[in-house]
């Protein structure tokens, strides 16, 4: 395969496609299917192909177990209909990953701005796997950690009463805002991370030429920096919402009988009810949601593809 | 305006640390029921050392994790490249594609998983666990070194290819250097994937074969003890030992680095 | 529409993944020795496998005790189902008893070969809920009850479940989060059975009512002790062996106490598969379990659900909690847990679910 050089294509066509240009889509077909092939093929065998017996089992009448015939039924799927609080439930679930997303996104970015362009050389890589370590705890254990903290008589509530010893005990545990603060706690790097690698690529070129000209921190936060950012912010939002709306653990743990969401109520079909069937409808259900949503929105952001 | 920067960053860690600390700190109390105030003990340690199932299945946590990150990690940059850089038919459809080992609760994937791999031979066991963690770190290698890949410019590949390299050596010269630090990034994070897996795992796992966190999930149960703060605080203690040597020795950086 | 795949084949693949898969084990399955080693199936930390007795059993007869546990009744039964050979003894709760019966899962015992069943309360070693076919499937082992678990010194006149929606009680409630035990307890205040309850509207209603109170939810004993002694909640629904082993090795301020509609009685027995090959060795170990010797050490050393063999409840000393809690005179006033079909069954899940869901709100 000889070496294309690009002279072929005008100087208009090279201007317009800095970024992104398609340089692999002048190869030939199968160079892309072999960067593409080792990741997808194991995909395929790990994940999509037990996924399709999973919704196999989903239009199941029962999981198939005992010496019952395999009943096929779709009733399941019918589940929020047969189920109104079940709408509830998802409401509950969507609120959650939308304030865990939006708190990640809101402390996030102003870190990972700061990481990029307040701190330097060794500090910054420190600082970095820093925000990583917590990730190398193992999450229950952290989970169980934050009941201490936020617990009647917890850490919070001590060191409360140091600074002002009349005030009501804050009891946070067992409900929402518990939950939250877990949850943030739990992807928050996920955020720092993806917008750091946005925000480390912005070259201070750019940076002095607006101040130069006159801009103020704000302006060139609104027009360079935060446009520059907004791939990471948008991988960091599926990193997080996506899973945070099929938790079950930090409901469970912190939520006490707030803590009701898809995610419990699927578990519950998996480990208390043994309705392997619904567990599974209402799954796929959910990443359908999940699915019609981010196809909505990339089509909205234009983003997802490359630029 | 760097210092504001500096003191917001040490909050955000301080926040980050606060239940790491608490662990920490309960792995050395004495009771067994998470009681305050802390009675400094170092009990938990000493039975910790005779727990050898909990001491083995961190063993099996540590050479799964290593494995799976490098693995998705190499996977899953040349996906990113691929979805990243060029423009064919069915990148969308690729893309969304790898949102369902995310979005789907594990414990849906794992039991599918257990499912399929006895039907088709696989069986359990680490090599099991091993093919289920990749598939999960997959996607989040993909998005993270995309999330690079989307920065950078690719215009200085095609300079290099205009002077005369060849693709690969292009890749490896010019790319690969810059795309360095979201494959770093992206390495810890499927190791720390693997690491915290414990619904896959548990599905997978033979008698015997377990791996820390299916040890903690079980413990759940049965009712853990701060034995599990120790061996988390001793995970802690290497990983950061590990963490500062790593840093030490690397320039981490690449070209990047604006020291 | 029913469909015939190659249902056995399909069954026996997925279900032996799924069972074998479903917990993590620490016991191998098969043993090399062919009749000096027996696996015993049960919860973690339930009895059969304290060391003492594995240690005294052993040195008795000769014979090597395995372990394998679930953490669900259905997990039981699944590993039952699709690993044929693998036990010798399983626990079951006697509401699930006639279910595996009904499967082919487990042999008729003869009572003759387990000396001490003569020392068994009448009332359950025949206990309908173990029988089938007018013969014996599971050898009835220890009792107990779910029921009021409420703070010592600031809950003084607990006599009725009522009190779960007492508004006194606001926020200081923790429901177990087991369908069958909140509809029971719904059942219980509204005066139906527990296992058949005529309206199920009523049960719900009543459990909705408790809302204003519910704190959190526990599901293992470990929580509930972590979480009452971090002072979360005052009243509770709770086990009454779990109960003695919260006061005497925690030392938690807890009173078991039994409400004037009655509490929830359950009855585990212990059974043997159909396809244990080491059934003589398997019913010595069962013989064991009803010893008073076993059972006495265990009470007194751990704490644990009251044993059905009157002998062994008799040696107890006097002032022995777990003998105080479980009161002979209960066996005729509870309503045990039975068998249940499998649409009730799943009525009673979809209630709670969605009981919980009213509490979430």
């Amino acid at each position: 395969m000889a070496t294309r050089a690009a002279p072929e294509s005008t100087a208009v066509e090279d201007g317009a496609r800095i970024r992104g240009s398609p340089r692999i889509g002048t190869r030939p077909g199968w160079r892309i299917a072999s960067l593409l092939a080792p990741a997808y093929a194991w995909l395929t065998l790990a994940v999509f192909l037990p996924l399709g017996c999973m919704l196999f089992f989903s239009v199941l009448k029962a999981a198939p177990f005992g010496n019952h015939p395999l009943a096929f039924t779709v009733e399941n799927y019918l589940a929020f209909i047969r189920r109104p609080y079940l709408f509830d439930v998802a409401w509950t679930s969507i609120r959650i990953g939308l304030w865990t997303t939006g708190l990640c996104a809101a402390i996030g970015l102003p870190a990972a701005i700061a990481l990029a362009r307040a701190t330097r050389g060794r500090a910054r890589q420190v600082i970095f796997l820093l925000v990583i370590l917590p990730f190398w705890t193992n999450g229950l254990v952290r989970i169980f950690s934050w009941t201490m903290v936020l617990r009647e008589g917890g850490l919070l509530d001590g060191a409360l009463h140091l600074v002002a010893s009349s005030a009501p005990s804050l009891s946070l545990l067992y409900s929402f805002p518990a939950i939250i603060i877990g949850l943030v706690h739990a992807y928050l790097p996920y955020m720092v991370l993806t917008c750091y690698l946005s925000a480390a690529a912005i070259e201070d070129a750019h940076i002095e030429a607006a101040r130069s000209l006159g801009a103020r921190a704000p302006m060139i936060f609104w027009k360079i920096i935060l446009p520059l950012c907004l791939p990471g912010l948008t991988s960091g939002s599926i990193l997080i919402f996506v899973p945070v709306i099929g938790s079950f653990m930090e409901p469970r743990i912190l939520g006490g009988r707030v803590g009701v969401t898809m995610g419990t109520v699927i578990e519950d079909q998996f480990v208390q009810a043994f309705n392997w069937p619904l567990g599974a409808a209402l799954s796929f259900t959910m990443l359908a949601v999940v699915l019609v949503i981010f196809a909505a929105s990339s089509r909205l952001l234009g983003r997802i593809g490359p630029r | 305006m760097v210092a504001l920067g500096r003191s917001y960053l040490f909050a955000t860690i301080a926040f980050l640390y606060l239940p790491i600390v608490v662990m920490v700190a309960m792995a050395f109390n004495a009771s067994a029921l998470y009681a305050l105030p802390i009675e400094p003990s170092l009990h938990w340690f000493a039975v910790l050392m005779d727990n050898g199932p909990l001491l083995a299945a961190t063993r099996n946590s540590l050479v799964i994790a290593c494995a799976t990150s490098a693995i998705a990690t190499a996977l899953g940059t040349l996906a990113a490249l691929a979805l990243n850089r060029g423009q064919f038919r069915g990148q969308s459809l690729l893309r969304l594609l790898l949102l369902p080992p995310i979005a789907i609760p594990w414990l849906i994937t794992g039991t599918a998983m257990l499912v399929f791999f006895f039907w088709t031979g696989i069986g359990r066991g680490i090599h099991a666990m091993m093919i289920g963690h990749v598939a999960l770190a997959i996607p989040y290698v993909v998005l993270i070194v995309g999330t690079g890949l989307q920065a950078q410019r690719s215009d200085l590949e095609e300079a290099a290819m205009s002077l005369g390299s060849t693709p690969v050596h292009a890749f490896f010269s010019i790319t690969l250097p810059l795309l360095l630090p979201s494959v770093i990034a992206a390495l810890l994070f499927a190791f720390a994937v693997s690491l915290d897996q414990f619904v896959v795992s548990y599905f997978l796992s033979t008698p015997g074969v377990s791996t820390l966190p299916v040890e903690i999930y079980a413990s759940i149960r049965k009712g853990f003890t701060p034995e599990i703060n120790a061996i988390s605080t001793i995970f802690l203690g290497v990983s950061t030992a590990l963490v500062l040597i790593f840093v030490q020795l690397s320039k981490f950086g690449g070209k990047l680095d604006r020291s | 529409m029913t469909v015939h795949l190659s249902r056995r084949t399909f069954n026996a693949l997925l279900g032996s993944t799924l069972g074998a898969g479903l917990v993590a084990l620490a016991a191998p399955r098969r043993s090399a020795a062919a009749t000096s080693e027996i696996t015993v199936l049960n919860w973690k930390g339930y009895g059969t496998d304290e060391a003492f007795a594995l240690k005294d059993f052993a040195a008795a007869t000769g014979i090597t005790v395995k372990h394998d546990y679930f953490s669900s009744e259905a997990e039981m039964l699944t590993k039952l189902r699709t690993n044929p050979g693998a036990y010798d003894v399983v626990l079951i709760n006697s509401a699930r008893t006639q279910q595996a019966q009904g499967e082919g899962l487990i042999d008729a015992v003869d009572l003759g070969a387990v000396p001490n069943a003569k020392d068994l309360a009448p009332s359950l070693k025949d206990h309908p809920n173990l029988q089938a076919g007018g013969k014996p499937y599971g050898v009835a082992w220890v009792w107990g009850m779910n029921s009021l678990g409420v703070r010592h010194g600031k809950v003084m006149d607990a006599q009725s479940w009522a009190i779960f929606s007492d508004p006194k009680y606001a926020s200081r409630l923790a429901l177990l989060d087991d369908p069958t035990t909140v509809i029971g307890i719904g059942a219980l205040l509204t005066g139906q059975d527990i296992n058949n309850p005529k309206d199920l509207n009523a049960v719900v209603a009543a459990l909705k009512a408790m809302k204003p109170n519910v704190k959190l939810l526990w599901s293992s004993e470990d929580q509930w002790n972590k979480a009452f002694s971090a002072d979360a909640f005052d009243i509770s629904v709770y086990w009454s062996g779990a109960a003695a082993r919260s006061i005497k090795v925690h030392n938690l301020p807890v009173d078991f106490i039994v409400p004037k509609e009655g509490a929830i009685g359950w009855l585990d027995g212990l059974s043997v598969p159909a396809s244990s090959s080491k059934k003589p060795a398997a019913l010595q170990f069962v013989n064991y379990m009803i010893d008073p010797k076993f059972y006495v050490t265990w009470a007194t050393q751990a704490g644990a659900p009251a044993s059905a063999n009157t002998a062994a409840m008799a040696q107890l000393p006097a002032d022995d909690l777990n003998r105080q809690i479980h009161k002979s005179e209960y066996l005729t006033k509870l309503q045990f847990m039975s068998a249940l079909p499998d649409d009730r069954r799943q009525a009673f899940n979809d209630a709670w679910e969605e009981v919980k869901a009213f509490y979430a709100k």
